[in-house]
């Protein structure tokens, strides 16, 4: 007997939204570009959660394993990760994706103000599309994007067990220096952009 | 503290020597030009103590190798009374302050104690202002969150907080922190408080700098 997929028959749902915030995310792209020059998106991922993700994160929350679940309890099942050249791309495409009709934001959590304390930083947003789809959009720089791919990759929590001490220190500040370096591209970014409309002037 | 006491004569270094121990510094008595060299290079010391005419090497060519080292170490010389050219000598090598035998012990501690206290005061450590904490040993700058900074920026910060709410000009400020170096322009200083604005809010702090391009910057408090 096969197994009913936890969505139901819902992932064409899923998948709709998921290609709807992935076109308006284009079309942001493109009329930036033209106005501006600059592609403010780096590149862009978008997943449906895996089943057994799914069912693993419904136990994890003490969740019955059902679709009612899936869909209203747990608000990832479908994911976008938006990487951006600079650190106003994040509020710039924030703000978009916040303003389209039919979506509305229901959660969000600022981490690129205010720091995860290992350091983590990305701009967190659960949005309600169409009253019936939550879509989790996780929206970051590249250089914040490459922190927390490289935090991952190390896998040292696992291995080290105990004495992560100096690992969790000498990572935040790594982080930290990362951070720094945004700020610094962004304020050149932002002098270079000054310049050019004083001499349009 | 730690004081390196390069001294030939070996009445005097005991006498310099038990008088610093005494006063709760401890020092390291060497005899010769080399000798002293060859300590200044390994280890730390808050606060060294030349005497120019010595065996081997002269405090002058001592100071030199020491400062061509990038090390900037307060270093006290002892000069006889007739050697003007010395001390002048001296103190362009990176001397920071000199006394002339014979002298008084009380003065020669009075000395030690304002070189040293110079340091603990801009050196190491902490610095305070507002929400804002400035690591000097990380280059750490941290109020909700934490954020590093380059060594230019934490030297332009690091004077802004030593005066805090007073208005510092574009000038003085090329010449405390860029040493008048000759690519150094307003503009600089312009873009390096557009940094340390930038890096402020980044850690979601109420300090605020103001000021114009070109003009004078203020460090203040204004809480959102």
């Amino acid at each position: 007997m096969e197994t009913e997929s936890i969505y139901g028959d819902h992932l064409p749902e899923l998948e709709a939204v998921k290609n709807r915030l992935l076109a308006e995310i284009d079309t942001l792209r493109k009329t930036v570009k033209d106005k501006y020059g600059m592609d403010p998106v780096e590149h862009c991922l978008a997943r449906i959660k895996s089943e057994d993700s799914m069912r693993e994160k419904c136990r994890r929350r003490g969740l019955p394993e059902t679709t009612e679940s899936a869909l209203m309890e747990i608000h990832d099942a479908v994911g976008i990760r938006v990487v951006t050249s600079f650190i106003s791309d994040v509020y710039l495409v924030r703000d978009y994706l916040a303003s389209l009709p039919g979506c509305r934001v229901v959660e969000e959590k600022d981490y690129i103000r205010h720091a995860k304390p290992n350091g983590y930083r990305s701009y967190h947003m659960i949005l309600l599309v169409d009253n019936h789809v939550y879509a989790e959009i996780q929206l970051r720089t590249i250089s914040q994007d490459t922190w927390a791919s490289l935090e991952h990759h190390l896998k040292y929590k696992k291995t080290l067990n105990q004495d992560t001490n100096l690992i969790v220190q000498e990572l935040k500040r790594c982080a930290d220096e990362l951070a720094s370096t945004d700020v610094s591209m962004q304020t050149i970014r932002d002098a270079i952009f000054q310049i050019q409309k004083d001499k349009d002037r | 503290m730690k004081i390196l006491l390069a001294e030939d004569t070996r009445d005097l270094n005991r006498v310099i020597t038990v008088a610093l121990q005494h006063e709760g510094y401890e020092v390291d008595p060497v005899y010769d030009g080399e000798e002293a060299s060859a300590h200044a290079f390994q280890n730390g010391y808050d606060l060294i103590v030349l005497d120019i005419m010595m065996p081997k090497k002269s405090g002058i060519e001592v100071l030199r190798e020491i400062r061509s080292a990038n090390s900037v170490t307060p270093v006290l010389l002892l000069t006889a009374r007739a050697e003007v050219d010395d001390r002048v000598s001296g103190l362009d090598a990176g001397a920071d302050d000199y006394l002339t035998k014979p002298f008084a012990m009380k003065e020669l501690l009075a000395r030690v104690r304002a070189m040293t206290r110079r340091k603990a005061e801009y050196g190491a450590g902490e610095l305070k202002f507002g929400d804002l904490t400035l690591d000097a040993d990380k280059f750490e700058l941290t109020s909700e969150n934490s954020i590093r900074l380059s060594v230019k920026e934490y030297e332009l910060l690091q004077t802004l907080i030593l005066h805090p709410d007073r208005d510092l000009d574009t000038g003085y400020l090329l010449e405390r922190v860029w040493n008048n170096a000759p690519d150094a322009t307003s503009d600089t200083v312009w873009l390096y408080i557009s940094y340390l604005r930038g890096k402020l809010t980044s850690i979601a702090s109420s300090v605020k700098i103001l000021g114009e391009r070109g003009g004078s910057y203020r460090l203040t408090l204004q809480p959102d």
